[in-house]
């Protein structure tokens, strides 16, 4: 049987192995497996060119060569024919294929090493069906064909809008959207990043689905696919993470071998085995607020008719969010009045024990606060968090307000766009995570109030 | 050609595929079931599901050039054996539970690396095969990565 290729975009998603055979000019012929093949129109597949090997040198002696690959739907084999054209070292096709190669890379430190040197583009000059390779389908037929259900649908989508349009503050809209992409979407795995105050970082200000904790971790751009999506503002899907991963774990071992040492590892935010990935960058007007990235323990989550819709939906998150961001509260006290703030007694509850004693030690030159001698946060929300005891162990204050904080200078809060919800968000669930004794709880529009359960000793060092 | 270490690794139940290519140097290829290495390495039998064995066969008959490539999924190491084909015949009954032992073997290899959709089928029909031997005459490690094409044999 013969077929369109358009039909098989299922087996280009690089989650079951594929094979290359080519023939040397002197007839010699070669057999390799492929790390990926990519779909590029109907008559087109691209193959990544990342080591000179002898399939490469076959090719420019001998344009002509086949690919196998396997339908995931159904486990159908299918033979191409293919014939070269041209290398293509820039372009969307290149840019598609080094993303995602530089993302997998970035895992097993193998960034500049394990990298796509071209992308090989083959005319397909013909399609059939693998007769050792028969697909689950008796009577296999492209009308026929269940296609498995897209996900990012636009109903989902609208559904998802109308959640987030509910929303009265950032906290309140970032539970929105993941708790509507897991009831909307599927997928239980998920986690926002948003700039930081460093340069070309992303730290973890919501997540859904990871038991671990993970808020206020830091991610450079570059790093894993989460950094690659916020370096190149273009949305990464793997569905074959695993291969991937093994294949360039590979490689590492044998550039590792050659003498190369690798460049440190980047620890994995999230599940510990994914199988399929997708990052998408949140972009306002250019401008990269943010990068949202869902995880699923499933291969093949992802579907080609997904493509237009995952896009929809980075700008209409990055939007909301950026809207939330700038929307500062503007009515409240001119100033509240300072409450004494007695310690409260322990409360027992269930889970882990509250302690009676804290120990807090501010780092200035690092910028950094330890909770008992771990790393509890750094930057703005540090330097909040400073004042606020502060102010609670000499002033005896509880209650503070946003605009209080905005026109303190020590803080080093921006003039313009300060983020300052965004911050105290930030800190609040990083606390919420570390400490069960030490809380920021919002008391009314643009108020919060510290609220201390245990004694704290204060500690100050430069 | 094929050491003791190498054999055990490619009898192991490996993910294999054999190139071929006709007259006008197009390109063709087939999976293999298992392989059995023989002679002291110097001769591999390479068992080919019949359904899918036509195009290869013709080929192998015409010039007789080989490459078999071997991987192992847990680990994407990998060698290609190259050779000339010295006959083809169909498999003995006998040689079944050997053969289809090494592609079980590979099974297993595939769902532990996640693969399990290749696993919960058995519409392929990787047997009855054509037993098809050939003479070694390179081996080259295929890992990926900059050494890949290096010469093991």
């Amino acid at each position: 049987m013969s077929l369109g290729l358009e039909e098989l975009t299922a087996c280009f998603q690089g989650i079951l192995p594929s094979m290359f055979f080519t023939c040397a000019r002197d007839g010699t012929p070669n057999a390799a497996f492929l790390s990926h093949v990519d779909y590029v129109d109907a008559t087109h597949v691209a193959l990544s060119f990342q080591f000179f090997n002898k399939s490469r040198r076959n090719i420019s002696e001998n344009p002509y060569a086949l690919i196998r690959v396997i339908d995931p739907d159904n486990n159908q084999g299918w033979a191409l024919g293919l014939k070269f054209e041209r290398s293509e070292t820039s372009g969307p096709i290149f840019d598609r294929m080094f993303l995602r190669i530089e993302a997998i890379a970035s895992y097993v430190g193998l960034k500049g090493i394990f990298k796509l040197k071209a992308a090989d583009i083959y005319l397909v000059e013909s399609v059939e069906q693998v007769p050792e390779e028969p697909g689950r389908q008796e009577r296999w037929s492209p009308r026929a064909r269940r296609h498995p259900d897209a996900v990012f649908t636009m109903k989902a989508l609208q559904e998802l809008s109308a959640r987030m349009t509910a929303a009265a503050n950032l906290d309140q809209l970032l539970e929105a959207i993941l708790s509507g992409i897991k009831e909307y979407f599927g997928f239980s795995h998920s986690m926002i990043l948003l700039t930081g105050d460093k340069p070309n970082t992303l730290i973890t200000i919501a997540h859904r689905g990871y038991p671990q904790g993970g808020v206020g971790s830091e991610i450079q751009f570059g790093e894993g696919i989460i950094g690659v999506v916020a370096e190149a503002q273009q949305p990464i899907r793997i569905s074959g993470l695993i291969r991937g991963m093994l294949y360039a774990a590979a490689a590492r071992r044998r550039a590792t071998e050659r003498g190369w040492r690798p460049q440190e590892e980047v620890r994995l935010p999230g599940l510990e085995n994914p199988s399929s990935q997708l990052g998408v960058p949140l972009v306002v007007r250019g401008e990269l607020i943010g990068v949202l990235c869902i995880e699923s323990e499933t291969a093949y989550r992802f579907h080609e008719a997904d493509k237009n819709t995952i896009e929809m939906l980075g700008a209409s998150l990055a939007i909301a969010i950026q809207n939330m961001q700038l929307k500062a509260p503007d009515e409240e006290p001119a100033a509240a009045p300072p409450i004494n703030a007695p310690i409260k007694a322990p409360t027992p509850v269930g889970g882990r024990p509250r302690r009676r004693h804290r120990e807090l030690t501010y780092y200035k030159s690092e910028d950094v606060i330890m909770l008992d001698g771990e790393y509890l946060i750094r930057s703005l929300p540090a330097r909040i968090l400073w004042k606020l005891l502060q102010a609670h162990k000499h002033e005896g204050r509880a209650e503070f307000t946003n605009r209080e904080l905005r026109l303190d200078k020590s803080l080093g809060l921006p003039d313009f766009k300060d983020n300052l919800e965004t911050r105290l968000l930030l800190l609040r669930r990083r606390l919420d995570e570390k400490s069960r004794e030490i809380r920021i709880v919002p008391t009314g529009r643009g108020r919060f109030a510290l609220e201390l359960e245990c004694a704290i000793e204060l500690t100050e060092k430069s | 050609m094929l050491d003791k270490s190498l054999t055990e690794f490619l009898e192991h139940g490996l993910a294999i595929h054999l190139g071929t290519r006709n007259e006008a140097l197009r390109p063709n290829g087939c999976r293999v079931t298992a392989v059995r290495v023989e002679d002291q390495g110097r001769h591999l039998v390479a068992y080919l599901p019949a359904a899918g064995t036509a195009a290869v066969l013709e080929d192998l008959r015409s010039n007789g050039q080989a490459a078999v490539s071997f991987a192992r999924p847990t680990d994407d190491r990998a060698v290609q054996v190259k050779g000339e084909l010295i006959s083809a015949r169909d498999a003995e009954p006998s040689e079944e539970a050997f053969v289809l032992g090494q592609w079980q073997a590979l099974l297993r290899e595939l769902d532990m690396v996640g693969l399990a959709a290749l696993t919960s089928t058995s519409t392929w029909l990787m047997w009855p095969c054509v037993a098809v031997k050939i003479r070694v005459t390179a081996v080259f490690s295929q890992t990926p990565g900059p050494e890949a094409g290096a010469v093991l044999s």
